[in-house]
């Protein structure tokens, strides 16, 4: 199907309580524009869903969101994030504090191949927020229990993160973006290497952290974004179509598109 | 045969016996290589053992011989430079003289040079080393020489005569093997000595040590540079022709005939810096030059080998490119550059033509007691024994060949050890 | 590249779709045929065409439990989404009210037995008539809407059902001075009262199913909602 020229993005992209708002965001691979100006408000403690086909741009958008994208040579973002009120991608920000306040889940459960506590500290030792020994073993006792892993693995702290099952790999991985404190989580699939016994663990840990923090997740799976998000946005061909509550992109889509993506007859 | 009325199932069938032959050719192509190869092995190492195993054993002469104080003109009380230049050469002369009374010239000097030289400083070494021996009879195991040497071990006992060897010279070899004085025993020479134009004295201790010293050069030099280039060229440097071009240059380096880079040492190292020549120091130099490109390319593929999903994990968490590659790639990667660099370092072991260029083929006496003393390294001390025209240096050769291949193995070994132990599954 | 988007990826799933929607259009058409017969049944005192009402009210409780199976079955496989739900959930309930119709019509049926046993004078023939022909078109309309996705058809039919209800009163109405006139009546009068509930009753099940119509196409609910409110959500 041809690319929509000059969509505008039907229903509500933006939002009173903005913690993230994307301004004509585009995105270049080269010369090949893979984002088409998205704009986009991620609200306070709401947890976002961003759907849409293979290669519609959606985890490009996300991971523009703590500048992920700079570590691509031939990527080039225009337009503004901003976070607060200030543009993230301006020549003044560094992405060290950055990454630190927007944290980051992967697709694939990656742990360090060191001990459970080694990669829970990791990110407090480098920004240097705990003072001392007892400090970091509080900061690790807390993220592991937020991440619900706490009663799994508190008799076993030190040995390897990776000898953990694949979902506990994964909730080890949210606990240890959850030990740098950030104020947004971006989720790329996090559950799409996981059964689904794990899946349900991640959602409700995602359930739970949403009191606390802003989150954006990125899933191919529909059921998930319906379970777990407040919003929803349809991305399709680099393209933000529509963004809306989850009840209604589920039940009464505003677009044609999205209403084809979501009843399985394209994607 | 292939008909439509057949079935899948029988067109299928028909075609297993074709399919199955194919398999059998190609699996006895396969063996064929291998047992080739094995083949070759068995008789390379066949050859080099059979040769090489005497060579670690050494054929002396057990006799009774008084230390006379007169004759050397030494007491117990003498200072160790009087010692030193007492005349032992004679004493052992003068032994053999009356002990087995030969008659004339000749036959004084065919029984002297039954006798290796390196007795007399055998002697020497006890005296200094225990003064009070003088004036006493002991039993000593004289070094014999290389003739007497080869012949017990390979002609004695089977009739056949000597070329070397004279009727009387054979008469009193024979009377001593018989009385089960002329006996062989493990040959400490070998490897407690350097070099040296008598055979029956020549060692690979030298050798050993100057390799040693090289490897050490060349391990201290290469790996730092290697490992940093590596990271550097991999993780830090922008994509662009610049870098496009220095990373076909180290991969063409790899492929340089290694001569090469012992001319580049003479020209840069000796010529232009006035480096000492025959030294490790600048062997290890020029094997660094040649060791380089190798631990770069293992070392950049096993920086490529990190998962990708780590450094994402790292630079997710906020951790700076820096900290990332230290904390994380590397740890991950060290075991991939270690093996790399072992083998890198193993390859440099048996390296021969660049040292040639730099001197290093000189002969050295001397065991180096450093980096800046000439020296000589195994495999160059292998090719000059190689070259050497007496019998007894061609199991000295095999030996050093032997010893070699020993260190080679153990190197790999390590190589594989290291890894296993070092590596982390993620 | 071209798509159809009226086409699922999975085959399958199209015609799992299909199935429950033809399989409550010819239950529909059974159910209408049901009310149909019964309003001719009382309108001519022909108790063999009741009698086959109150036989064949079987067919149409099989067909509910199996359109619901099927429904259930589409939930569970597919977990359909908007327009997909959407069907599937209008469906489910269409098929409930279907239901309902079919029992109102034996109902309709059972009374006419009695009615016309008793030597009784027949009340009400004219509103029964009319009433009766008014809700079979309501019942056809509804389910043309449905397959036609047609929210104006829908929304005429609800329209129609405030007439039915109009004349369902003025009947009543009847009736009731027909008792005071003669309280030996109120027994037979009682029966035609029943069947007059019968046929309003099915009025507001089309009702229902022009809603789901309504709900199908536009994904508003308009349950409980009145004809003004339903016109004015169908025009925007």
């Amino acid at each position: 199907m041809a690319i929509i020229e000059n969509h505008k993005t039907v229903g509500n992209p933006l939002c009173d309580s903005a913690k993230l708002s994307a301004r004509d965001v585009c995105v270049y691979y080269g010369e090949k524009k893979a984002i088409h100006d998205v704009s986009l408000d991620i609200g306070k403690n709401e947890v976002i869903a961003l759907i849409g086909p293979s290669g519609c741009g959606k985890s490009t958008f996300l991971r523009c969101l703590n500048r992920m994208n700079d570590t691509i040579d031939i990527c080039s973002v225009t337009g503004q994030i901003l976070l607060d009120g200030d543009n993230i991608y301006d020549s003044k920000v560094d992405v060290v504090p950055l990454r630190a306040t927007v944290g980051m889940v992967f697709q694939k459960p990656n742990p360090f191949p060191k001990s459970i506590y080694d990669n829970i500290a990791y990110g407090p030792r480098i920004h240097g927020l705990a003072s001392s020994r007892v400090d970091l073993d509080e900061i690790v006792e807390k993220s592991l229990q937020r991440a619900g892993l706490w009663s799994e693995v508190k008799d076993r702290l030190h040995s390897p993160g990776t000898g953990l099952s694949g979902g506990q790999q994964q909730r080890l991985c949210i606990a240890r973006t959850i030990a740098v404190d950030p104020e947004v989580i971006l989720m790329d699939e996090p559950c799409s290497a996981l059964d689904p016994i794990a899946t349900a663990k991640i959602e409700e840990l995602i359930d739970e952290l949403r009191d606390n923090y802003t989150i954006a997740i990125v899933t191919h799976s529909m059921q998930q974004a319906a379970r777990v998000s407040q919003r929803t946005a349809y991305f399709h061909l680099g393209q933000l179509i529509e963004v809306n509550s989850t009840d209604k992109v589920f039940t009464t889509p505003q677009h044609q598109l999205t209403e084809a993506y979501i009843t399985g007859r394209f994607g | 045969m292939t008909d439509s009325t057949m079935t899948t199932r029988q067109k299928v069938e028909a075609s297993m016996k074709r399919r199955r032959s194919a398999e059998t050719r190609f699996r006895v192509y396969g063996m064929a290589s291998v047992l080739f190869g094995v083949l070759c092995l068995v008789v390379l190492f066949g050859n080099i053992f059979g040769k090489g195993t005497s060579a670690f054993t050494q054929t002396v002469l057990t006799t009774e011989l008084t230390i006379d104080a007169a004759e050397l003109g030494v007491t117990s009380a003498s200072t160790e430079q009087e010692l030193r230049n007492a005349d032992y050469e004679g004493l052992i002369k003068d032994h053999f003289k009356a002990a087995y009374e030969p008659k004339g010239r000749k036959e004084r000097r065919d029984l002297y040079k039954l006798i290796s030289v390196g007795a007399a400083w055998q002697l020497q070494e006890m005296v200094i080393e225990n003064p009070s021996l003088v004036g006493q009879t002991l039993q000593v195991n004289l070094i014999m020489d290389d003739d007497v040497d080869q012949w017990f071990k390979h002609e004695y006992g089977n009739d056949s005569g000597s070329i070397r060897l004279s009727e009387k010279q054979l008469e009193w070899l024979n009377s001593w093997a018989e009385s089960g004085d002329l006996h062989t025993r493990f040959n400490t020479t070998f490897f407690m000595n350097g070099d040296s134009r008598e055979p029956e004295l020549a060692g690979i201790r030298g050798a050993i040590t100057g390799t040693f010293l090289t490897l050490l050069v060349t391990f201290l030099l290469s790996f730092p540079i290697g490992v940093a280039a590596a990271i550097y060229l991999e993780e830090f440097a922008p994509k662009n022709r610049l870098t496009e071009i220095v990373e076909i240059n180290i991969n063409n380096l790899a492929a340089v005939p290694s001569i090469t880079f012992g001319l580049l040492g003479l020209a840069i190292f000796i010529n232009m810096f006035g480096v000492a020549r025959s030294t490790p120091l600048v062997g290890g130099l020029v094997l660094t030059l040649m060791t380089l490109p190798t631990i770069i390319i293992s070392g950049r593929a096993a920086i490529k080998a990190v998962p990708p999903s780590i450094r994402e994990a790292a630079l997710g968490l906020g951790a700076s490119k820096m900290q990332t590659v230290f904390h994380h790639v590397l740890p991950l990667a060290l075991p991939g550059m270690l093996t790399g660099t072992i083998i890198g370092m193993a390859q440099a072991l048996g390296e021969t033509a660049p040292l040639l260029m730099i001197g290093m083929i000189a002969f050295v006496v001397d065991v180096p007691g450093f980096i800046n003393d000439p020296s000589t390294v195994l495999p160059v001390q292998i090719f000059l024994w190689s070259d050497s025209p007496e019998r007894a240096f061609t199991e000295r050769t095999s030996g050093a060949i032997m010893v070699l291949l020993g260190f080679l193995i153990i190197m790999n070994t390590a190589a594989v050890m290291l890894r296993r132990r070092l590596e982390r599954r993620w | 590249m071209e798509m159809n988007f009226n086409q699922h990826i999975s085959g399958q799933f199209n015609a799992d779709l299909e199935g429950i929607r033809n399989h409550m259009m010819s239950m529909g058409g059974l159910v209408e045929r049901q009310v149909a017969n019964a309003i001719e049944a009382i309108c001519n005192g022909d108790t063999r065409l009741a009698d086959e009402v109150i036989r064949r009210e079987d067919d149409v409780d099989k067909a509910e439990v199996t359109i619901d199976n099927e429904c259930t079955q589409i939930l569970v496989r597919r977990q359909p989404a908007a327009s997909d739900l959407r069907m599937v959930l209008a469906v489910s309930r269409v098929v409930r009210d279907l239901e309902r119709i079919g029992d109102e019509a034996s109902k309709i049926a059972i009374h006419t037995l009695e009615v016309t046993d008793s030597k009784a004078p027949q009340y009400c023939q004219q509103a029964i008539r009319y009433m009766g022909e008014e809700v079979v078109k309501m019942i056809s309309g509804a389910l043309d809407a449905f397959a036609r996705h047609d929210v104006d058809g829908a929304v005429e039919v609800v329209r129609t059902d405030k007439s039915v209800d109009k004349q369902y009163a003025s009947a009543l109405r009847e009736l009731i001075t027909y008792m005071m006139e003669d309280p030996r009546s109120i027994g037979q009068a009682i029966s035609i009262l029943w069947i007059l509930r019968a046929i309003e009753r099915i009025g507001d099940h089309a009702r229902n199913i022009s809603e789901q119509v309504i709900y199908l196409v536009s994904g508003t609910d308009v349950r409980h909602s009145s004809l003004t409110e339903i016109e004015e959500t169908t025009q925007k």
